[in-house]
């Protein structure tokens, strides 16, 4: 459970998450929506470590921050078009794109507030990587095999996508 | 540290390992083949596909789960895996003449169109919801890349990107589906959620529900069921034809097995309050399918329709449920397997080199200048009309019989005006092919059917014939393979 510190940190960051999320659809360059981009995975990143899950936060930085938007960095400023010139963010489906996302929302905190939740009573694990590494080999064994063969699929369509005839 | 390693039956997973090495082994070989002798490539795959028939007809009878129970053996998803890999072994017989022909003939597709089936086989027998889940991407990577496989056709490239992006979408819909209910059961074991569901009072949990909702979306996208259908007709259109029949066929029914699994074997004792979703999403493929298939003018987007409104007489069954239900869409999956792909390979044997042929003009005095492709394709365009004495006679039969009843008859009744609707367009290229000169053309020279080619019209036309005069066979052993999960 939440208590004092933990709470205020947890809305700091949530107020972080929505805050740079608004920022990514509503700035004008599409290099500084990025760049929130950025800031928003850091701030889940964050309630990651909160929830003692810390590998899992570790993995949030190396991969959405390391990697996609990094890529999303490189493809804007490679793409001349899209680097220079002022984006519009909006369309003309913005109000009814607004009302079903309202509606959405309206029927997810729904939903979310009447859930009994299923809370566990053990202590959080402190050796996160370890358990999870063991469960990786044991218990999720199948999916896990799996993984690599997702993986190596995308692999080769991105080659077959990409190569020199 | 203590380690328990899971007891694990490598018997059971004997043919999605089949599957998995022998692409591999076509990407390991490919390169060292010289340009005439890259259809090696495509004969290790369909040898791949019969090896790993062979080893699920010896998985039949069995029940049994492996892997911590996350992989099930059972008839449904071994009679599932027949559908997939006879699909698939009759996709690749007719791509080899066509990829000689458009000469893009290299030894990925063949591994892709494996690591698909190896998708597909996953979501038939995937107990656990992660391993649906990765099934279904390992299905979905290696299609959007089939899709744009003509790389210098723009419509090709079209329908890859649009592809990749809805289905990255509905990818997305489905995940928080399963993080949902995941949240509300504490695990993602079907088995668990099934005892959850069943010893709490389901329908105060308001989280289960909403995941429902999301995981229909998910798989509606993959059967292409309105209103989840934007992406078909333009894919349809763009891919490939053997990709296009491929699509059409394997991951449609894929997408049917994990959906029925999931939601009348884990949700079932909450049918009734999601079967009126389903019954409105049922009625509603159905319709708009037949009724934008009335004025398609180019035989591919005509099929596609086709195949939305097909996707909605699989959901009459679902909504129907029980064993019948159940059986009866198992037997329409394989009845449209066989006579769809029959359809598509007519379609491919009209084309040339860069000119797919695929107007609807193009099939008038089909039936002059070869008399025996037309009245092939009239047999398959019976059978998806639904006419006696065809496979698609007897499914849609068993599909509506089941759903009468269970006590839907206003829906059978929709779908039966459906039919009907559907038998115009569908009797419209047979009028054009009897009944109408060829349009005068340059290229009016003889049409060559390739061998394989040959050999999978045979085989369709005698399965669609077979399953359409004497049923009994094959829907007892979809009955079997149904009887060991009620």
């Amino acid at each position: 459970m939440l208590t004092g510190v933990s709470e205020a940190v947890y809305y700091i960051l949530a107020a972080i998450i929505i805050g740079s999320g608004v920022m990514v659809v509503s700035m004008k360059n599409i290099f500084h929506s990025a760049l929130f981009l950025v800031l928003c995975f850091f701030g889940v990143a964050g309630i990651y470590i909160l929830l003692s899950a810390e590998f899992i936060a570790a993995v949030q930085v190396l991969i959405y921050v390391g990697a996609i938007t990094i890529l999303m960095i490189f493809a804007i400023m490679l793409t001349a078009r899209l680097y220079s010139a002022q984006i519009k963010q909006s369309n003309e489906q913005v109000v009814p794109g607004l009302i079903i996302v309202s509606a959405l929302l309206v029927i997810t905190i729904f939903a979310l507030s009447k859930t009994t939740w299923k809370l566990s009573s053990q202590a959080p694990e402190t050796q996160t990587v370890a358990e999870i590494g063991k469960l990786l080999m044991t218990t999720y064994v199948l999916p896990f095999e799996i993984v690599s063969v997702v993986l190596l699929s995308a692999l080769i369509g991105a080659i077959v996508i990409a190569r020199r005839d | 540290m203590d380690w328990i390693i899971p007891a694990v039956n490598l018997k059971l997973i004997l043919p999605e390992i089949v599957v998995c090495l022998f692409a591999i082994l076509i990407l390991v070989t490919d390169p060292f083949l010289s340009k005439e002798r890259k259809i090696w490539s495509a004969h290790l795959s369909w040898i791949a596909v019969v090896i790993a028939f062979i080893a699920n007809i010896r998985l039949w009878n069995l029940q049994e789960a492996t892997f911590t129970n996350m992989f099930l053996v059972d008839n449904y998803a071994t009679f599932f895996k027949f559908i997939f890999l006879a699909g698939s072994f009759l996709i690749i017989l007719i791509s080899m003449s066509y990829l000689k022909r458009e000469e893009i003939l290299h030894g990925e597709y063949f591994s892709l169109i494996l690591f698909s089936t190896l998708g597909m086989m996953l979501l038939a027998s995937g107990f656990d919801l992660v391993v649906i889940f990765l099934g279904l991407e390992i299905m979905s990577v290696s299609l959007y890349v089939l899709a744009g496989f003509k790389r210098s056709d723009l419509a090709s490239n079209e329908a890859s990107l649009k592809y990749f992006l809805m289905g990255a979408f509905a990818t997305g819909f489905l995940l928080y589906g399963i993080v949902m209910i995941y949240g509300s059961v504490g695990s993602t074991n079907l088995g668990q959620i099934i005892n959850h569901i069943t010893s709490n009072d389901a329908g105060s949990n308001l989280l289960i529900w909403a995941g429902a909702g999301l995981l229909l979306v998910g798989f509606g996208f993959k059967i292409a069921s309105v209103p989840f259908h934007m992406w078909v007709p333009d894919v349809y259109q763009g891919a490939p034809t053997p990709i296009t029949a491929f699509i059409s066929a394997g991951p449609k029914a894929a997408g049917f097995a994990a959906l029925l699994r999931v939601f009348l074997f884990s949700f079932t004792t909450i049918k009734m309050d999601w079967t009126m979703i389903v019954w409105i999403m049922a009625a509603l493929t159905m319709s708009v399918g037949n009724i934008v298939a009335l004025a398609q003018s180019d035989i591919k987007r005509m099929l596609a329709y086709s195949s939305i409104a097909h996707a909605g007489y699989v959901l009459v069954a679902l909504v129907a449920g029980g064993e019948t239900g159940v059986s009866s869409a198992l037997f329409y999956l394989l009845a449209y397997t066989f006579m769809n792909i029959g359809a598509f390979t007519v379609v491919i044997a009209l084309g040339r080199k860069g000119q797919d042929n695929t107007k609807l003009e193009d099939y008038s005095g089909l039936g002059s200048r070869s008399p025996i492709l037309a009245i092939l394709m009239t047999i398959f365009l019976f059978s998806l009309a639904g006419f006696p004495p065809t496979a698609g006679f007897m499914a849609k039969f068993y599909v509506f019989g089941s759903a009468v009843k269970s006590g839907f008859t206003g829906l059978v009744i929709i779908g039966v005006l459906n039919s009907l609707i559907s038998v115009y367009y569908y009797l419209r290229i047979v009028v054009l092919m009897f009944m109408q000169a060829p349009v005068t053309r340059t290229d009016n020279e003889r049409i060559k059917v390739a061998f394989c080619a040959i050999l999978v019209l045979i085989i369709s036309t005698w399965a669609v014939l077979q399953m359409g005069i004497f049923p009994q066979s094959l829907l007892s052993l979809a009955q079997a393979s149904v009887s060991s999960i009620f």
